[in-house]
């Protein structure tokens, strides 16, 4: 029983990593990271997350941050709450979870479109290096 | 979110020379970490000595856990039984010697726990030896004797700390070091347990702190989950040229040779609409201050 527990919280430590002073809200970085895991398969559905204050104890932050970025992860439709038992994980409907993944995709290509026209490369040249990174991983 | 509360107060008042308590309504969430927020003389420590019942002349009703009254609690002794109490000073008399301390607890409370007290003790390192039931309470430092009372109230099993300044005698590792046995304590009964504490050093305990109370003469003037608060007011900064635009929205408004900051209502952002200003999330500590130099400039 112990021996359980102690893994549990050692698995949701390992994938935690919380910045203090990073300008984006700890409730969010750790709404994130968790949505992460969940989205990667990390976190199997019906998997309850580790509890509120376990989570606050172990990263050394309040239990209202924790619980905001569960109540979150809520909102999101990721994961469940149950009355005294804690949040368990949603099964994850494989077309929102296209569509997820979609959105970071494009978060990302926008990141890199402001990126060169900073830079003043054309778009011509921001086609090509895509393509020539897209080739480098075949 | 569905919020139970561990301690409610109705209609309280207090009178000494030259100051009143006055709080119509206070509620304490069961579960997490309060933190009592105000200036010297704000009335803090006679509100915890008159929940703890230490204090016993005051006007207004008390309920305990959501079941006992405030009569109960001199009744009841399961009311005191559940509740720790720590607070700076000598609160334990100092010709005392630990051993005897640990007596005085056991013939008290049912539930306390010996050999947890004297782990407490070493664990915190309250005098050299950790543990050394001669020693007297006299021989030992303020942040000692604060020690040796969160060992005691640890050794037992409640559902509510009151804590009044625990974190001001001690020094940063210790104070590192209360914020994880909070944290502990919550943890280890998950939501049933609270605790609720005074504080000035607001920044070393943010971290622990899920809902702060701020008081001001006698009032309260502020109180929220520490994450509502940081979305109800922004801080704000700006070149000193569009201070005239925005200072009579802001709260705690500074100014230095390259420009001001101060706190606004998150609310009111759009009056600052066209202003050349950023915006940040503040912390609890910058709040804290704005809202109690605000309402202390009101009072004077």
């Amino acid at each position: 029983m112990a021996r359980a527990a102690l893994g549990r919280r050692k698995k949701a430590g390992e994938q935690m990593r919380i910045l203090q002073n990073s300008g984006v809200p700890i409730y969010q970085q750790i709404a994130e990271q968790f949505k992460a895991g969940i989205l990667a398969g990390k976190y199997k559905q019906g998997e309850y997350l580790p509890s509120i204050r376990g989570l606050a104890k172990e990263l050394k932050i309040s239990v209202i941050t924790t619980m905001k970025a569960y109540e979150q992860l809520e909102a999101e439709g990721l994961v469940t709450a149950v009355q005294g038992k804690g949040y368990y994980v949603n099964a994850q409907d494989s077309e929102m979870l296209r569509e997820q993944h979609l959105r970071k995709v494009e978060e990302s290509l926008l990141e890199a479109i402001t990126a060169a026209r900073i830079a003043g490369i054309t778009d011509r040249e921001l086609m090509d290096t895509l393509e020539t990174l897209l080739n480098m991983e075949e | 979110m569905e919020v139970n509360y561990v301690l409610e107060a109705y209609g309280l008042k207090k009178k000494y020379k030259g100051f009143e308590l006055n709080i119509p309504e206070l509620k304490i969430p069961k579960g997490y970490a309060t933190a009592l927020i105000g200036e010297n003389g704000a009335g803090k420590t006679t509100l915890l000595n008159i929940l703890a019942g230490i204090q016993l002349q005051y006007q207004g009703e008390i309920r305990y856990y959501g079941k006992y009254t405030d009569k109960d609690r001199e009744e009841i002794p399961e009311v005191k039984e559940r509740m720790g109490y720590t607070a700076p000073g000598s609160y334990y008399v100092s010709q005392w010697r630990l051993g005897q301390i640990a007596e005085l607890n056991e013939l008290l409370f049912s539930n306390f726990h010996r050999e947890r007290f004297e782990r407490w003790c070493k664990e915190l390192a309250v005098g050299a030896e950790g543990w050394d039931p001669k020693k007297k309470v006299s021989d030992l430092s303020d942040g000692n004797r604060m020690k040796l009372m969160i060992a005691g109230v640890l050794a037992r099993d409640t559902a509510i700390l009151l804590m009044d300044e625990p974190a001001s005698p001690l020094d940063p590792v210790m104070r590192d070091k209360l914020c994880e046995i909070i944290r502990e304590y919550l943890a280890e009964d998950e939501g049933q347990r609270s605790v609720f504490f005074s504080t000035h050093n607001i920044a070393d305990m943010e971290n622990v702190t899920d809902y702060a109370i701020i008081m001001e003469s006698g009032k309260i003037v502020e109180q929220g989950f520490v994450e509502d608060l940081k979305e109800k007011y922004l801080l704000v900064k700006g070149d000193e040229s569009e201070l005239g635009k925005v200072q009579k929205e802001l709260f705690n408004c500074t100014t230095n040779k390259y420009g001001f900051e101060g706190i606004c209502l998150a609310e009111k952002l759009d009056r600052l609409a066209g202003c050349d200003i950023s915006v940040e999330r503040p912390s609890l500590t910058q709040i804290s201050v704005a809202v109690m130099k605000h309402f202390s400039h009101v009072a004077a």
